[in-house]
């Protein structure tokens, strides 16, 4: 699973931990890291994702639909859960402050033993902690 | 050559702001793994 995910676009390092079942990756700084695409790739590697959380800097903006989303570069922007961490980024939307925030983008449904992440639908975001608004 | 200078400032306005906007780290936590 290591060698496979280190193949994928936009990852620098990969980090697995047997013991504890945790998968650290590393993005390369261009930006083409695709996190729905990483989903796929660990399942094809025959596990199963439990939770995927990721740690990024971006804009907040707001979409026309009026919901809040996370700009992490030129052309790809997570819609972020509406919980009380998200209602401290609403004042930033579209104000060119970055931020750096922690959050959960995947979770495996309850009660599910291996399930096939849906990655036709958008991940969205939920605020796990704000780190740093800049 | 202002023109220029002025066209070179403002395009580094609008790439440095997005040069700082990125994915830093990814955990996933597993099941099923030997």
């Amino acid at each position: 699973m290591k060698q496979h995910l280190g193949r994928q676009s936009g990852v620098q390092s990969v980090d697995v931990s047997l013991i504890d079942g945790k998968v650290e990756i590393v993005p390369k700084e261009d930006g083409s890291i695709d996190p729905p695409h990483l989903l796929k790739a660990v399942y094809d590697s025959g596990v199963s994702v439990a939770e995927m959380d990721v740690t990024a800097q971006g804009k907040v903006v707001r979409d026309s639909s009026g919901n809040l989303a996370l700009n992490v570069s030129p052309n790809q922007s997570f819609l972020i859960s509406p919980n009380d961490s998200s209602k401290e980024l609403e004042p930033l939307a579209n104000n060119q402050a970055t931020v750096t925030i922690r959050g959960q983008l995947y979770k495996k449904p309850e009660g599910k033993k291996k399930t096939k992440p849906d990655t036709s639908a958008p991940l969205k975001l939920l605020i796990l902690e704000i780190q740093r608004k800049d | 050559m202002n023109l220029r200078i002025t066209l070179l400032f403002l395009l580094g306005l609008t790439v440095a702001p997005l040069s700082q906007a990125q994915i830093k780290h990814i955990e996933m936590r597993v099941e099923g793994m030997t």
